[in-house]
């Protein structure tokens, strides 16, 4: 169970574009600020329209103890999120947290790699502080549709990732083609002693395969459709290679990268 | 305001409840988890997720979608059976009886057979659980997948079945069809009270990619959506037996728990509320207990059925 799991006020401090069809909010909530730990998610109550009854699950990609604040980049995809999108500075609202399972750290990790996919970013961003306030060198790849909707390896640059390799699949930035191509090139110049990645399933699938040939351990964000986000609805199963289903919120959404049926 | 004149005790077909307030199966999950948002023993009462003999596990993935003014889901009655459950959350739950909340264990089955297995291991198992709620809404795989519970004759198998095997007060969880006559059969084989209702059947189609927005074509809609046809139902159920109801369908305030009482019921449960609003149960304790001091009675029980048209 997280510690501080809870119904957590939040007031907006900001909230403006990131990139295309990224936004960036920044809300005020102290408690929950100093619960959280990268990896973990928030489940926010968008107001705005009485009949989407569900809250939104989120990721985060700073939770800041010191100015009590939780920083949260998000796409929009939908009503909910639009409406989001349109919450102005003072605005406020409630979300429940710390949800789910942080990032766990390897034992004796030395070198760090974290690979991003669309807005797969900000939870890969909240890992790399952690990397960083460990002290666990990293190189990161960030990729996205186009170099408009690309967000975060100016960040990742400035926790101290050694190599930032940027892909989009328009060739817009960086390099033409998928983010696997380029960890495949980033673990040919030399071993990492685990990789994190969140993105597109496909894509996280990609990674998985590519660190299970390289013998290097490999941690997944897992998405799913959910209700509560704190292990009541039994909705957001992930299906394991054992044949079992875990829960996305309360066992993940941090999966070994060996342990999911992709 | 007087509240604390109220008396809020009900008595749920032998469940002796300190107030109407209980979960819904499937939405409180062991109840444990729910104790990080409020005291969980200020409840009246939790039902627990339905449990088979063996462990199930449940549906493919994508197990839930949103629907205006509700949700769907196909979670597939995923449990990690009656054994499972008891040793991961039997201490919890016989600690939660003592503190003054009253445990339901709801049985599932696909058959006459496995509902049977399912009761048996839970008397010998939940020694501390105060009633047993048989969900009978589930497929019938030797049937086609035609609900147990779909008929009065095939409820009234079931529950004829069951209710030698349950020496405690047995709840009946109906589907949201035939209510009067299925509400009838269950009373006639000695269900000591009826729960209703559970979610309606629904489908969402994304109109793009042709497919089903559930890993399976229909699923069960639940919340404020379905919460006027609960309403009626459990008004229907009240009219055709003696037994006492336990009400829920969208109920998301304790306004909407006290219409359930209106109709008829004698416990109302919250569901899908819990969900986005994880105190919501706890708040409509508050709201129920200042809504019957303001209707100016001195117990709970003046209001069941109390609805005048």
């Amino acid at each position: 169970m997280s510690a501080g799991l809870s119904v957590h006020d939040f007031a907006v401090v900001s909230n403006e574009p990131a990139a295309d069809g990224l936004m960036r909010i920044v809300m005020a909530a102290p408690e929950l600020a100093a619960a959280l730990r990268p990896g973990q998610f928030v489940n926010v109550r968008v107001p705005g329209d009485a009949s989407q009854i569900l809250r939104v699950p989120l990721s985060f990609s700073h939770a800041d103890a010191a100015a009590g604040t939780v920083e949260i980049v998000y796409a929009v995809v939908g009503d909910a999120t639009r409406r989001l999108s349109e919450m102005a500075p003072g605005a406020t609202s409630t979300a429940v947290g710390p949800c789910g399972n942080p990032w766990s750290e390897v034992v004796g990790a030395r070198r760090a790699c974290v690979v991003a996919g669309g807005v797969g970013i900000t939870p890969v961003v909240a890992c790399a502080r952690m990397l960083a306030g460990s002290g666990v060198a990293f190189d990161a790849v960030v990729g996205a549709q186009t170099a408009g909707r690309l967000w975060g390896a100016d960040v990742l640059e400035g926790l101290g990732a050694g190599t930032v390799a940027v892909t989009t699949d328009d060739g817009t930035a960086g390099r033409r083609g998928f983010t696997t191509d380029a960890l495949a090139d980033l673990l040919a110049q030399g071993p990492y002693d685990v990789v994190y990645t969140c993105g597109p399933e496909v894509m996280m699938a990609g990674v998985a395969r590519i660190c299970r040939e390289a013998g290097v351990p490999c941690r997944v964000s897992m998405e799913r459709m959910m209700s509560c986000g704190f292990g009541a609805c039994a909705t957001c199963n992930v299906a394991m290679v054992d044949g079992t289903y875990k829960s996305c919120c309360k066992d993940g959404p941090v999966f070994d990268a060996e342990e999911v049926a992709w | 305001m007087g509240e604390k004149s109220v008396s809020m005790a009900v008595d749920l077909g032998g469940v002796r409840m300190q107030n109407p307030v209980n979960t819904a199966s499937g939405t409180f999950g062991f109840g444990s988890v729910f104790e990080d948002f409020f005291d969980v023993a200020r409840l009246g009462a939790i039902t627990l997720k339905g449990c088979s003999a063996e462990p199930w596990a449940g549906n493919p993935a994508p197990r839930m979608c949103e629907v205006p003014s509700g949700m769907m889901n196909t979670v597939g009655l995923a449990n990690p059976g009656v054994r499972g459950m008891v040793e991961q959350y039997g201490e919890y739950l016989a600690g939660l009886e003592g503190r003054g909340c009253r445990v339901i264990v709801q049985a599932a089955g696909h058959s006459v057979e496995e509902y049977v297995a399912a009761v048996e291991l839970i008397e010998e198992h939940c020694p501390w659980a105060s009633g047993v709620e048989m969900n009978i809404s589930c497929p019938n795989i030797a049937r086609g997948g035609a609900l147990v519970g779909g008929t009065p004759e095939s409820a009234s198998e079931v529950v004829r079945a069951v209710r030698p095997r349950v020496r405690r007060p047995l709840l009946v969880k109906m589907a949201p069809v035939r209510v009067p006559e299925i509400a009838r059969a269950c009373e006639a084989e000695g269900a000591d009270a009826l729960s209703l209702i559970n979610t309606i059947n629904g489908m969402s189609i994304d109109v793009r990619t042709r497919r089903s927005r559930l890993s399976k074509p229909t699923g069960g809609v639940s919340g404020p959506a379905i919460h006027a046809i609960a309403v009626r139902m459990v008004w229907e159920a009240a009219q055709a037996v003696k037994i006492p109801i336990n009400g829920m369908g969208g109920v998301t305030s304790w306004q909407d728990a006290a219409e359930m009482i209106l109709a008829g019921a004698t416990s109302v449960t919250v569901g899908t509320a819990s969900f986005y609003d994880p105190t919501c149960a706890a708040d409509v304790v508050d709201g129920l207990a200042a809504w019957a001091a303001e209707q100016g009675v001195t117990d709970i029980n003046e209001l069941i059925g109390a609805f005048e048209c």
